[in-house]
């Protein structure tokens, strides 16, 4: 990855489980150098939470490892020993970034809070991704991505049935959103660290960036000056009709027609029924007021046809339904392969193996998945060989 | 706080509209880039039409929700309809870093703002283009809403209640997760030309992006050939259980807790004072906890019930429980966490009322983010047309009355 987009820029990862690797993963796959650090035996928290060939946990066989850790890396340090806090600021010396996400009391007691860390290494960028953040109330909480993404108000107002729990969306969402934005704040620190003329911490709260970007940017003005909000429907939008999700003969499809053009696009596709001309049904809100006899009757429709059958013949006729793809469906899907959304490598552990392409794509410099994940320690004695030091005295007293 | 922002010397012109192509520009924004919006009054953004609007009064430049997601964005008129403002684009653009769009693919290139032609006016030009699912590809003029967009990722299939139908998620989450990946990709290509020289035309397909979230389904699936469904908030890998919103006291309050360890389980277990029931063989054990999941999310259901939920959230941190209220929309106005970070701000817009927007979501040491109001329209047109393309005011008038500034 010598030509990447980010060739040059040296990263440090001292992260575990989702959003700090997902982090450094957006560095690695675009050309940056990502070392991880991982304490020793253990390794990163995500190797034991699999997804395991046949459900046999294996440090080396984690698929969420495998997925959040290509084109990186991996030492092993005991970054809680003296000696082992000798070997991170050599690591550090020669780095741009540190990626981590320990909770701050615990960031504090290994002594590599930012104050400790800028004293030695006032030109690094350090991004904190957390689930609260470095400052706050909550800076002291436990907490997880679960915790960060119901805080956010984003469930409470968007998704769930009223009389129910508020939902997430089933993956780790919380934790993809605040390494993406740290991702983004990271890099532009540096990017232009010889403007600012230092390095510096990049703060992350996975819960504010969606509390202020998502829930907040739709709904804090009206809320802070009306005292007015509205909380989740579970049937999608509350305003138009139809917007929601309806079942179909092989799954589900998400069924959108608002405007005018929309709403007569279905109906050619559904054969033109006559229930759809009804003067009543011919803008969205009347439709919304109407969606308990509106609903039923396209899902009539629907329950008869496959989710493709149903999307392809909508969307020729200018109506943006969808189908609800499952995961296989969606990476499986030609268009994702003819793009080369699918990637195959060859790991020592697992074999062959197939893994998501790059979120973007640059065409001066492709980035994407290139080496597999790597093994607990596997770069110990390129890493560590160059950095001059004894790797078979550090792994004989315990320090890698 | 005296640092030069690390943005401070890019110029970027931003086509985007609705959402996810302004959040982009709003980014960088914030980080010290001059982001010019460039809209007209022939289309207005439906966005900027959308209540409740500032003091309850109607207007383009008045949409509450609008101001708080372009804030960051400054804003140009240009009536791209008409060759002269297509030309003004380009003599812009060519003082410009980059372009972001968001358009659906082949509209730049139908307006004569294609790569292309922009390469012509600035060489080293990016281009950033986000449609929903790429510039190229058999779903490449693929029609959705950023509400139903990910129904293309898999991420719409997790969605929901276990066992169940997947639940709709009623707004955009994919846009402005979009538009702040955006700003990553821009600097990618930008840290690529400050080496290398060259410029080039991103493909940022929404759907590819949005579908990394679903990888750890996605693994489940090229690993075992699962296909998972409905999630509702248990782990996504199902490595320990309880890992839930449980309903507590008063109308629509709910506490998540999150149990990812065995350490956590006993914490959980002595701050619910050890009740008989957790060292029943069903939930003893990690593998049991899972097994019985359900069961078990009904008892702590009627442990949670008849408490407060941030007094309980405080209880259970206490006992090193990762635990916290699930807040609806009027609380993040009053959360004691948010107000100490100061996530919202009231601020004075130039057109003479107070709108509350969001601020720094991020919090960098040692640079202060520019937070500006919501983009008024045109408000950047004198600055932009005099200043920066040094038009005589003559021509400017001249331009304005012939509604090509406009």
């Amino acid at each position: 990855m010598s030509d990447g987009a980010l060739a040059g820029i040296r990263v440090i990862e001292l992260g575990e489980m989702v959003s700090a690797p997902y982090c450094a993963k957006l560095f690695a796959d675009y050309g940056a150098e990502v070392i991880k650090v991982e304490p020793p035996t253990r390794g990163d928290r995500a190797r034991s939470w699999g997804p395991f060939p046949n459900d046999t946990p294996d440090l080396e066989k984690s698929g969420l490892y495998f997925f959040l850790n290509t084109n990186k890396k991996s030492v092993t340090c005991d970054v809680r020993s003296a000696a082992g806090r000798e070997v991170l600021d050599q690591l550090l010396d020669g780095a741009d970034v540190l990626i981590e996400n320990y909770l701050p009391p615990h960031l504090r007691e290994l002594g590599l809070d930012y104050a400790s860390i800028a004293a030695k290494h006032p030109d690094l960028v350090v991004i904190s991704v957390t689930p609260f953040g470095q400052t706050g109330p909550y800076a002291e909480w436990n907490g997880h991505d679960l915790n960060a993404f119901h805080l956010s108000g984003a469930s409470n107002r968007y998704c769930g049935r009223p009389d129910e729990a508020p939902l997430e969306q089933g993956t780790f969402a919380a934790d993809f959103y605040g390494a993406t934005t740290a991702a983004t704040w990271g890099l532009a620190a540096v990017y232009g660290r010889d403007l600012v003329g230092c390095g510096q911490q990049v703060d992350v709260s996975c819960a504010e960036a969606i509390a202020a970007t998502f829930t907040g940017g739709q709904n804090i003005g009206g809320a802070a000056q009306d005292g007015r909000f509205d909380k989740r429907t579970g049937v999608g939008m509350s305003l138009g009709a139809p917007a929601t999700i309806l079942p179909c003969k092989d799954g589900h499809v998400w069924v959108l027609a608002l405007e005018a053009a929309q709403w007569d696009g279905l109906a050619r596709a559904m054969g033109n029924p006559d229930w759809m001309s009804v003067d009543i049904f011919q803008n969205m809100l009347s439709r919304a007021e109407n969606r308990d006899m509106i609903y039923p009757l396209i899902e009539e429709w629907t329950s008869q046809h496959t989710k493709m059958e149903i999307m392809d013949a909508c969307q020729a006729e200018g109506c943006p339904v969808t189908a609800v793809f499952t995961v296989q469906e969606a990476a499986e899907h030609q268009h994702i392969k003819d793009r080369g959304g699918l990637v195959s490598l060859e790991h020592e552990a697992l074999g062959s193996i197939r893994t998501l392409g790059a979120p973007f794509q640059l065409p001066e410099c492709p980035g994407g998945p290139a080496t597999p994940a790597p093994l607990l320690g596997q770069h110990n004695t390129e890493v560590y060989g160059a950095l001059g030091l004894d790797v078979g005295a550090l792994t004989a007293d315990g320090t890698i | 706080m005296s640092h030069a922002l690390p943005l401070s010397n890019l110029r970027i012109a931003n086509f985007g509209w609705v959402w996810a192509g302004p959040v982009t520009g709003q980014t960088l924004g914030f980080l010290g880039a001059d982001v010019v919006k460039i809209e007209s009054q022939t289309r207005i953004d439906l966005t900027r039409t959308l209540p409740p609007f500032a003091e309850g009064e109607g207007g383009p430049n008045r949409s509450l929700s609008n101001h708080a997601c372009w804030a960051g964005n400054g804003s140009v008129t240009l009536n791209l309809k008409k060759p002269e403002a297509i030309e003004l684009a380009k003599e812009f653009i060519a003082t410009c870093d980059a372009v972001v769009e968001n358009f659906g693919p082949g509209v730049m290139e139908r307006m004569g703002l294609g790569y292309e032609e922009l390469v012509k006016v600035k060489s080293d030009i990016v281009l950033f283009s986000m449609p929903a699912a790429g510039q190229y590809g058999a779903l490449k003029s693929v029609r959705t809403y950023g509400m139903s967009l990910t129904s293309l990722t898999g991420v719409d299939s997790l969605t929901g209640y276990p066992g169940g139908d997947p639940v709709p998620f009623e707004n955009a989450f994919a846009d402005p997760y979009n538009g702040i990946l955006g700003a990553f990709a821009v600097l990618t290509a930008l840290n690529y030309r400050d080496r290398t020289g060259k410029g080039q035309h991103i493909d940022h397909s929404q759907q590819e992006a949005v579908m990394q979230m679903a990888g750890p389904a996605f693994m489940d699936y090229e690993i075992n050939g699962r296909v998972a469904g409905p999630l509702g908030n248990r782990h996504p890998l199902a490595v320990n259980a309880p890992h839930g919103v449980f309903r507590c006291a008063g109308d629509d309050r709910w506490i998540s807790i999150a149990v990812t360890t065995d350490d956590e389980w006993a914490d959980l277990v002595s701050a619910m004072d050890s009740p008989a029931w957790a060292s029943e063989s069903a939930y003893s054990d990690r593998a049991s906890r899972i097994a019985n999941i359900d069961s078990l999310h009904e008892k702590i259901s009627e442990w949670t019930a008849a408490v407060d939920d941030r007094a309980l959230a405080e209880k259970l941190q206490a006992a090193g429980v990762a635990a916290a209220p699930a807040l609806n929309v009027g609380d993040l106005l009053e959360d004691p966490h948010f107000c100490e970070r100061e996530t919202f701000v009231e601020v004075d817009h130039p057109l003479g009322f107070k709108e509350t927007i969001y601020g720094a979501y991020v919090k960098t040491s040692r640079t202060k983010a520019s937070v500006a109001p919501g983009p008024w329209m045109g408000q950047d047109n004198e600055r932009v047309f005099k200043e920066v393309l040094g038009m005589s005011s003559d021509r400017y008038d001249q331009l304005v009355s012939d509604e090509i500034i406009f």
